[in-house]
């Protein structure tokens, strides 16, 4: 009896001490700080992580209103509370949409549906692994998840006589789902990474060689054709002829099924419909079912880099799609932990961008710590200074010069939970042509990553001398500079800074501002210039 | 010490910055700032004007006319001013200015698509690496850098469509890309915003710097340059909008008013500017049809444009300070085809130069009898490469780039410069 209650009590306290763990992340955070080489960054101040976290989750600046009612509330789980609130917010799901578009397309064209399957994803925060599933498997001729398979048909769009880019699609799979540019193992193991090897990017791209566009549909739609044998190869430098059949980077090969000839499809091509034949052996079919597993290390690993990427501005390993033991990641336990949150908690998205949002490390400044000239971006002590996307910038422009009719508030639409997967209206400007217009000043050329903050001389040119975004700085029913045009200075100023660059201004620029309203008789010439100058500011310019 | 990829583009950008911003001072700088040739001369800034006529120029219709053999088609040879060379009589202007050029008639390329061969030509077709190299004008505006002038070290003249194209840049990434400008149009929103002045835009300018100069205060200063920089070419392509106003009808006239004689003047324009490495684009050379009725209407127009702009520059003495290069992505089939054309013949061809480094008044190189094959010592695009940096004072054969750590040759391993055609 008493054996039996002292091995209860046992159990009990073991229990206590594994359930009294610390969260993910004040984990993350010790590391961070064990590792770190110097002093780290203050905690950012209020504004700041109020400005960064709308950024990262809802893609756009917090209003006026909100920015001043964050920075003067005393609740001392206001930061925790907004994170949760954004992630439930209507433009959460736009939000990651078109991040995740960026970042797999590579501002590849784009493809309404497409940007359906996306935005319907992020909006039922569907499982990362189901995600990617549904965006590798050759797709049915039912209208299940249409759009998914834009990702593989892009990569095979022929460009003029050039053959179609099997090879950069194999790529691709590697580079976005596992993190792994094998492009330069195709013809030899590559010459720098030891752990790329040849058979590696072969066994790749034997799972999309006989992968086709099909042309009976009107949505991006994969077929296969017939594959009954291995793939041959040898290095251009010489050496023995291999084969390999489909296998995923580090993974083991598929055996390739052979049918007799008359019983290779299990879907006879329809004449009528045009629909093409499915075969019984599928690459395709056994990439998506394989790929995104927890038995698959790897798939996690990059699909949780690539998160702390979004938030961070820099991957744990970096670049995104050069893992390898060579490339140390900065802060592997950091990462194995976001692995392996991701894999037990369902591949939540959510789950992990809360983790991430709520440590410290993603809510230091990007100011430099005290008697520090410079911190290496691998360090983390800093937040770092991250790029706006063309996306971001115009949805906070129209936020920040008042052109954008208020969003949809939560308690609006907790009534109907329906509405807070709609659009958000935007009726005062031509939406289309601000796209088109921040889109081409903006945006990458096609098949740049984005990534770093590279600013562009289109870019500055196109803020000073387009008339879109000057026409915004002019008043107009209600807009920012209608409104600052009733102010007097000190009101002016404040509200001025809270809309555009969601904090309050210091005494010093509250003084810039009373001198070049005089310097500038013209109240509304010099509203102009006070509202195009933070516009085209750096602090504007970027997430930091 | 290796460059981390994101340590390396961002610092690259601030080298950039750096020299610009010092050198245009921030706002204050209201109307045209116009530099003399004269000013010019005294930096003695290093730069080049690449001409490309894309197509394939024939070499038979050009510098190795082979007249009165089995291919040699109907025009003939005319003296030069090189006593014992002839060129081909569809280009007298140039033939009176041989003395000026060097040129090699012992061509011998790789490729003999477009499709691929341009590209090649273009990147010196380097040994691969598994990296796209950049173009001649990127490789020179990352090795040179932009020079004082403020604007993009990296213009590219040619009709059609303008704005940036990033293309040409390969590995070293897309701020090496081109600016270009189609049909001698201004690039989109060069010009101040139409009801904004001079003064105010200085007044926004001020208030902008400003802003980042309280920004960068507590943090790396990376962002605020990079940003500055951006703003400050902007700025300069703005106040020198003059380079995008139509040409004095005289020069028009001596250039030739077709498209090319438009984009050479241009060009011309963009160098004295002190633009690095401008680029000059002529279409319409691939005569696989017709080949002798379309070399006769294309020769002269070149003739005519390209003699006018040496001589200019030997005479203004920018001859010394730019480098002049002329060429294809290959030459043409001395077999004349079933619709009177010519194919394309990368086994024997000619490239023509000038200026900054090279020897005047030079042919090398020999083709045989029948122009079919180079009889002489061939030269590959990789050997002009080394040629040309050398030209510019850049040591080919030890310069190299760093792209995320990986040091890669800035010419062909195997090839050296040409000695013959340097000064």
């Amino acid at each position: 009896m008493l054996r039996q209650t002292s091995v209860a009590i046992a159990y009990f306290c073991l229990c206590v001490v594994i359930c009294a763990s610390p969260p993910a992340q004040k984990q993350i955070d010790k590391l961070i700080k064990a590792r770190s080489p110097g002093k780290l960054s203050d905690i950012s101040s209020d504004a700041a992580f109020l400005r960064r976290i709308h950024l990262d989750l809802v893609g756009d600046i917090p209003t006026a209103q909100e920015a001043l009612e964050f920075i003067e509330s005393k609740s001392s789980s206001k930061r925790i509370e907004v994170i949760n609130t954004l992630l439930d917010d209507p433009r959460y799901a736009r939000n990651m949409a078109e991040r995740f578009n960026i970042m797999l397309m590579e501002r590849r064209a784009t493809n309404e549906h497409w940007s359906e399957f996306l935005n319907a994803a992020f909006s039922e925060n569907r499982p990362a692994d189901a995600l990617v599933r549904q965006i590798l498997t050759p797709s049915a001729s039912d209208t299940e998840n249409v759009g998914a398979n834009h990702f593989l048909t892009s990569r095979l769009q022929k460009i003029g006589q050039n053959p179609t880019d099997y090879p950069g699609l194999a790529s691709d799979i590697g580079r976005m789902f596992l993190g792994v540019n094998l492009a330069c193992a195709q013809c030899h193991d590559h010459l720098f990474v030891t752990d790329y090897k040849q058979a590696d990017f072969q066994g790749m791209y034997a799972f999309v060689l006989h992968s086709y566009i099909r042309n009976d549909v009107t949505y991006p739609a994969i077929g296969e054709r017939i594959m009954n044998k291995p793939l041959v190869f040898s290095s251009v430098f010489g050496g023995e002829q291999t084969t390999t059949g489909p296998r995923i980077y580090m993974g083991t090969q598929f055996e390739i099924e052979v049918f007799d000839k008359g019983n290779e499809f299990a879907v006879e091509a329809n004449k009528e419909t045009k629909e093409p034949a499915i075969p019984r052996f599928s690459p395709l079919r056994i990439l998506s079912e394989n790929l995104p597993r927890a038995d698959n290390h790897q798939f996690a690993r990059n699909f949780a880099n690539r998160l702390w990427f979004l938030m961070l501005g820099r991957g744990i390993v970096h670049p995104l799609d050069l893992h390898h033991s060579e490339n140390e990641a900065s802060h592997p336990e950091v990462l194995d932990i976001l692995e392996s949150e991701l894999i037990t908690s369902g591949y939540d998205v959510k789950h992990v961008l809360r983790i991430i949002a709520s440590s410290e490390t993603y809510q230091r400044s990007s100011s430099l710590p005290k008697n520090t000239t410079s911190v290496s971006p691998t360090s983390f002590r800093s937040f770092p200074t991250k790029p706006l996307s063309a996306e971001q910038l115009k949805w906070s422009m129209l936020r920040a010069t008042g052109m954008l009719p208020e969003t949809l508030t939560r308690s609006e639409t907790e009534s109907d939970p329906e509405e807070t997967k709609t659009v958000i209206p935007t009726d005062s400007v031509d939406m289309s042509a601000a796209n088109q217009k921040f889109l081409e000043a903006y945006a990458n050329p096609p098949k740049e990553a984005e990534i770093d903050f590279t600013p562009s001389v289109r870019a500055a040119l196109f803020l000073l001398n387009d008339d879109l975004v000057v026409s915004w700085t002019l008043p107009a029913s209600g807009n920012l500079a209608e409104t600052l045009s009733e102010m007097d200075t000190k009101p002016l100023s404040k509200h001025l800074f809270l809309t555009i660059l969601s904090r309050l201004p210091t005494d010093d620029e509250t003084r810039t501002i009373e001198n070049h309203l005089i310097e500038e008789p013209d109240k509304t010439t010099a509203l102009s210039n006070l509202i195009w100058s933070l516009l085209a500011s750096t602090e504007f310019a970027t997430n930091h | 010490m290796h460059c981390t990829p994101i340590e390396h583009a961002i610092s690259r950008r601030t080298l950039f910055g750096a020299a610009a911003a010092t050198t245009l001072g921030m706002g204050g700088l209201g109307g045209l700032v116009r530099p003399s040739i004269a000013k010019r001369l005294q930096s003695d800034q290093k730069q080049v004007l690449f001409i490309w006529i894309d197509g394939g120029m024939s070499q038979l219709e050009s510098w190795d006319p082979k007249p009165n053999t089995q291919f040699g088609g109907p025009f003939r040879s005319i003296q030069t001013s090189i006593p014992g060379i002839r060129i081909s009589e569809l280009m007298p202007k140039t033939a009176q200015i041989m003395h000026l050029l060097a040129v090699d008639r012992g061509v011998h390329t790789q490729d003999n698509s477009h499709s691929a061969g341009v590209g090649r030509v273009n990147r010196g077709d380097p040994k691969d690496r598994g990296v796209t190299y950049p173009y001649f004008g990127s490789a020179v505006a990352n090795l040179l850098g932009p020079g004082e002038s403020g604007l993009p070290p990296y213009v590219w003249v040619k009709p059609g469509s303008g704005g940036f194209q990033f293309k040409d840049a390969g590995f070293l990434g897309p701020q090496y890309g081109a600016l270009a400008i189609g049909d001698g149009q201004a690039p989109d929103n060069l010009l101040l915003h139409k009801d904004i002045s001079s003064k105010r835009d200085d007044l926004r300018n001020k208030l902008r710097v400003l802003a980042d100069e309280r920004f960068t205060k507590t943090r790396s200063s990376r962002s605020t340059e990079a940003q500055g920089f951006v703003f400050d070419t902007a700025r300069t392509l703005m106040r020198r909008s003059d380079l995008f106003e139509p040409a004095d009808p005289k020069d028009k006239e001596r250039y030739g008013d077709t498209p090319f004689g438009r984009d050479m003047l241009l060009g011309k324009k963009m160098i004295e500017a002190g633009v690095t490495f401008v680029k000059v684009n002529s279409y319409g050379w691939d005569t696989h049809g017709d080949n002798f009725n379309g070399h006769a209407s294309l020769m002269p127009r070149f003739d005519q444009a390209f003699a006018t702009l040496v001589t200019d520059m030997h005479e203004s003495g920018m001859l010394d300070h730019v480098l002049v290069i002329a060429m294809s992505e290959f030459g043409r089939t001395p077999r004349i085809n079933g619709h009177v054309g010519r194919d394309h013949w990368p086994e024997a061809w000619s490239i023509a130069m000038t200026g900054r480094g090279i020897r005047r008044g030079t042919v090398i190189g020999k083709t045989n009898k029948l122009g079919t094959f180079v009889d002489s010592e061939e030269h590959d695009i990789g050997a002009f490469f080394h040629t040309w940096f050398h030209a510019l004072g850049i040591d080919s054969t030890h310069d190299e780039y760093v792209n995320d750590g990986q040091p890669l040759p800035i010419a062909h391993d195997d090839m050296a410069p040409i000695k013959e055609l340097l000064a």
